[in-house]
């Protein structure tokens, strides 16, 4: 070829280069050494580029299998043709295929407007690492060097590439080597930390924890066993049961039973026991865990377990569990029912009591609704409306206070109960308690009381007197009716500390002193105060009167009071006190005065003789002529009875002449003979039947002559006056003296009348005692004062037959009282009894 | 003259005045009887007779009322005097009641007796 054309020179030339180029080529895989394979092709496609004068120069090295092949292309930089490396690299996979074997060794082809020589290098042997496609527009090539050199840099090209693929394996392999190194240090750190800290924990965990090997002898246990039993590591490994020395040895036995049975079966345990503390010495209760720890294949490693002291807990559990059946009993033995009842208004708990007022069973009434177990049918409606409002606003007018409602019981009886629902939250939901109350018996007892509450207001209300009623504390709480009708003020002028408004002013300081003195001392209450009376706008004498009511402790309720209009009683007791004091005298002059009847009786007969005389003896000598016979004889009789009547003077001055000489010798039968003188005409009148027994021996007695005869006057008027209804027998009547046992003098009045009742008997002497229409019941108690102070007696027995005997004795002789003494004894009877 | 005198009789246990009144009522111009009881002018018979009957109260035996109830039995009806010693309205208006004509207390005068006679004849 054009070999044999060239110079000698410039074959030399030529071959200078190509050696060179070969230097260069071979010297590429050192260059290359270290570096990358994609550094490597770059190197190679300039360095070759520029060798070989190339107009176009590509490349392709298959990657590994999964990989895509790596595909290059190098174009001269004088080269202007437009045609880029992409279409480049695919007209070139089109002409050359895939298998490098067929390639042709030099392909001429026109790429773009020119033609151009193509040759391909294997890379490889078989070119199974890829292809170098070098092309150039020079005619001769390629020439002999340039294939030599192609060759061998394609060559060059698969050494580098090995080298360098090599090298990055190994270098893979080494960063992967260290990761994983790195990684595993980790673990292991990271490992060794977690350890230690579960040992530590594991230590310090606030539970005795431990671990036990498959044949039951102690392993670990860690500090918190050790500090609570005081047992030591070595103890506690010395032997499988040493840790069992810490539990009470009742419980001994069933632990060691329970954890052998645990190991021997692999399934571990749980028991609770009591365990010693070492603080205190104290056994607690300990729950005691243990459960097995296997391998992949199952077979037990170890047994990991833990003691916890569970004391507080149970005991908070007993505590809980006691509290819980005091509440039971508790609201068993309550006198309510206590029903609860949850959102849906079904019942949960039914107590005692509600099985008695309701008459449904505990299991009945539980899961049932309350509104048809208890709830009168009309009213349900109104349950069911009022549970809801609540539950959608949380307002329930009814809950938590006493209502009065009516309930049903399981006969169907509607009957009054008192109830209370209380509302209470139980986690997100309510439940409600109901605390019921039979009050069928209240409200009836409630009924009686009202009734007797009416009753009692309508009779202070209506009785006849003034009541008012204080608090404790002295305020007037109360004043009825007649209180305001007689004061003519209003309840509200009254209450409170108004009532002083009612007093004479004179009055309210002492009163109001005596009352605050009661009010403190709870002392009863007696004032007489003046007190206003509206009828006449005066002030009248009350008497007002309370007394505290108490309760068991003594303490005072209430002070109840009445007020008694005592003024007219209070003058009638002034004037009575005026009327005793002259009591006596009135006697005396009442006594005196039936005298005086008498004794005008007496002197009115021959009175009226010497009257009718004189006026006859006057006519008589006024006649024409004057019969002065008849005159004479007139006159004569005017001086008979004027005689007469100067008799009858006589013996009355007898009867006074001495009165006031009361201490003398009394012959009581003279004294009276004239009595009966003088009351002759009255027995008369009575028709009375007398007759008289004067004994002659009587002795004199020492006395009060007037009085001694205002004594036998009396008991001759007394028997006079008993006869004068009698009319089927005589009306007799028998005076006598006689001497009486022990010296002294009886004189005895003895009549046929209608006697006394012997009940009476003890009366008959009593002042203002009597049993006639007329009498004043004066004269028997006169008498016997007057015969009890001349030391002598005066007594009354009824006779065998009808009528009444009358005596008194009195001794002869005696020094008689004084006359004051007398006047006394007079006055004494109606002043005591008067009083 | 002397034939067409009343006859005034006086019954009183009372000596003076039996002795003292006759002469009085005759000097009045009457008739004038005396009787110490009741039971004695009852058994005279001067009964039909009396045209007035001046009569005590107080007697022993039948009193002067009694007397009035007897004489009103027998259908006598003659007009009756009381005289009495014993000065009590109370008895005297109970005795005017009974039909008495009049009741004359002891010492009366001679116009008050004459007052008296008077009325009960005109009664009469």
């Amino acid at each position: 070829m054009d070999v044999q054309h060239e110079k000698p020179a410039d074959e030399i030339k030529r071959l200078q280069r190509c050696i060179n180029d070969l230097v260069s080529v071979l010297a590429l895989p050192a260059m290359w050494s270290g570096g990358e394979p994609s550094q490597i092709l770059h190197t190679f496609l300039d360095a070759l580029l520029v060798m070989l004068q190339l107009d176009l120069l590509y490349l392709r090295v298959n990657g590994p299998a999964s990989e895509a092949p790596i595909e290059a292309v190098r174009v001269a930089p004088s080269n202007d043709r437009t045609a880029r490396p992409q279409e480049i690299c695919k007209a070139i996979n089109q002409r050359f295929g895939d298998d490098p074997l067929k390639w042709p060794p030099v392909l001429k082809t026109s790429l773009g407007d020119g033609n151009i020589s193509i040759v391909p290098a294997r890379l490889g042997l078989h070119g199974e690492i890829g292809v170098i496609v070098a092309g150039s527009e020079r005619a001769d090539f390629p020439g002999q060097t340039e294939s030599l050199l192609l060759s061998v840099a394609a060559n060059q090209l698969v050494i580098g590439l090995q080298e360098a693929r090599l090298l990055s394996e190994q270098r893979r392999v080494a960063s992967e080597l260290d990761r994983r190194v790195a990684q595993r240090t980790a673990e292991l750190a990271q490992a060794n930390e977690a350890l230690h800290l579960q040992v530590a924990l594991l230590q310090k965990i606030p539970v005795a924890a431990w671990t036990v090997n498959p044949n039951g002898t102690t392993a670990f246990v860690n500090q918190s066993w050790l500090e609570y039993t005081g047992q030591t590591l070595e103890f506690v490994r010395s032997s499988p049961e040493a840790w069992m020395s810490a539990i009470h040895p009742e419980d001994r036995e069933e632990t060691a039973r329970r954890f052998w049975d645990g190991i021997r079966t692999g399934q571990g345990f749980t028991m609770e026991v009591r365990c010693r503390r070492l603080r205190d010495g104290e056994y607690r209760w300990h729950l005691n865990r243990a459960v097995p720890l296997r391998d992949a294949e199952g077979k037990v490693l170890r047994f990991v377990g833990t003691s916890t002291d569970i004391e507080d807990v149970k005991r908070s559990q007993e505590n809980l569990r006691r509290a819980e059946e005091r509440t039971r009993l508790i609201i068993d033995t309550a006198l309510d029912a206590v029903i609860t009842m949850d959102v849906q208004g079904t019942i949960s708990s039914w107590n005692k009591q509600a099985e008695v007022v309701f008459g449904w069973s505990n299991s009945e009434a539980i899961g049932q609704q309350l509104s048809e177990m208890i709830i009168p049918e009309p009213q349900r409606a109104a349950h069911v409306r009022g549970l809801r409002h609540f539950l959608a606003s949380g307002e329930g007018p009814i809950l938590r206070r006493r209502i009065q409602v009516t309930a049903v019981r399981r006969s169907g009886a509607e009957f009054p109960v008192e109830l209370e629902i209380v509302p209470m939250r139980l986690g997100s939901d309510w439940v409600f308690s109901a605390f019921i109350r039979d009050i069928t018996d209240s409200k009836r007892a409630e009924e009686k009381i009202r009734e007797s509450e009416f009753n009692l207001r309508q009779l202070t209300e209506t009785i006849p007197e003034m009541l008012w009623s204080a608090t404790p504390e002295g305020v007037i709480d109360y004043c009825n009716a007649r209180v305001l009708d007689y004061t003519g003020f209003s309840a509200e002028e009254i209450m409170g500390a108004g009532w002083m408004k009612l007093l004479h002013p004179d009055d309210t300081g002492e009163t109001t002193r005596v009352w605050m003195s009661c009010v403190r001392t709870g002392a009863p209450y007696r004032v007489e105060v003046r007190t206003f009376h509206a009828a006449d706008f005066t002030y009248r004498w009350c008497i007002t009167s309370a007394l505290p009511l108490r309760d068991q402790q003594g303490r005072i309720l209430k002070w109840h009071g009445t007020i008694v209009d005592m003024h007219d009683w209070k003058r009638a007791q002034e004037e009575l006190r005026n009327t005793q004091a002259a009591l006596a005298h009135m006697t005396r002059v009442m006594t005196m005065g039936q005298l005086t009847a008498s004794i005008a009786h007496e002197i009115n007969q021959p009175l009226a003789g010497i009257i009718t005389n004189a006026s006859t003896c006057l006519r008589m000598l006024a006649a024409d002529p004057p019969n002065v016979d008849g005159a004479r004889e007139t006159a004569r009789r005017t001086i008979r009875d004027g005689k007469r009547a100067s008799d009858v003077i006589t013996r009355l001055r007898a009867l006074f002449s001495k009165k006031n000489a009361s201490t003398e010798s009394v012959d009581l039968n003279e004294a009276t003979r004239e009595v009966l003188a003088l009351s002759s005409s009255k027995l008369q009148e009575n028709k009375v039947v007398l007759e008289v027994e004067l004994a002659a021996d009587v002795p004199f007695v020492t006395g009060d002559r007037v009085q001694l005869q205002q004594v036998i006057l009396n008991l001759l008027t007394n028997a006079s006056d008993a006869m004068s209804t009698v009319d089927d027998r005589p009306r007799k009547l028998l005076i006598k003296t006689e001497q009486d046992e022990g010296n002294r003098v009886r004189l005895t009045v003895q009549d046929a009348g209608v006697g006394f009742d012997p009940e009476t008997a003890g009366r008959l002497f009593d002042a203002f005692y009597t049993t006639k229409d007329e009498g004043m019941g004066i004269g028997l108690s006169v008498s016997r004062s007057i015969i009890e102070s001349h030391h002598g007696r005066l007594w009354a027995a009824p006779n065998e037959g009808p009528g009444a005997t009358f005596s008194f004795s009195v001794p002869r002789g005696h020094k008689a009282a004084t006359g004051a003494d007398s006047i006394r004894a007079m006055q004494k009877p109606a002043m005591t009894d008067g009083a | 003259m002397m034939i067409t005198r009343s006859l005034v009789s006086v019954v009183d246990d009372d000596e003076s005045m039996r002795e003292s009144l006759p002469d009085l009522l005759r000097e009045f111009g009457y008739a004038a009887r005396t009787f110490s009881s009741a039971e004695e002018f009852l058994g005279s018979d001067c009964v039909d007779r009396t045209r007035c009957l001046m009569l005590d109260i107080a007697m022993q035996g039948m009193t002067g009322p009694d007397l009035q109830r007897e004489l009103k039995l027998r259908g006598q009806q003659i007009p009756i005097v009381f005289i009495t010693a014993h000065r009590d309205e109370a008895i005297r208006e109970r005795l005017l009641e009974e039909g008495a004509v009049e009741c004359l207390f002891k010492p009366f005068t001679d116009t008050a007796l004459l007052e008296a006679l008077k009325t009960a004849l005109r009664v009469n």
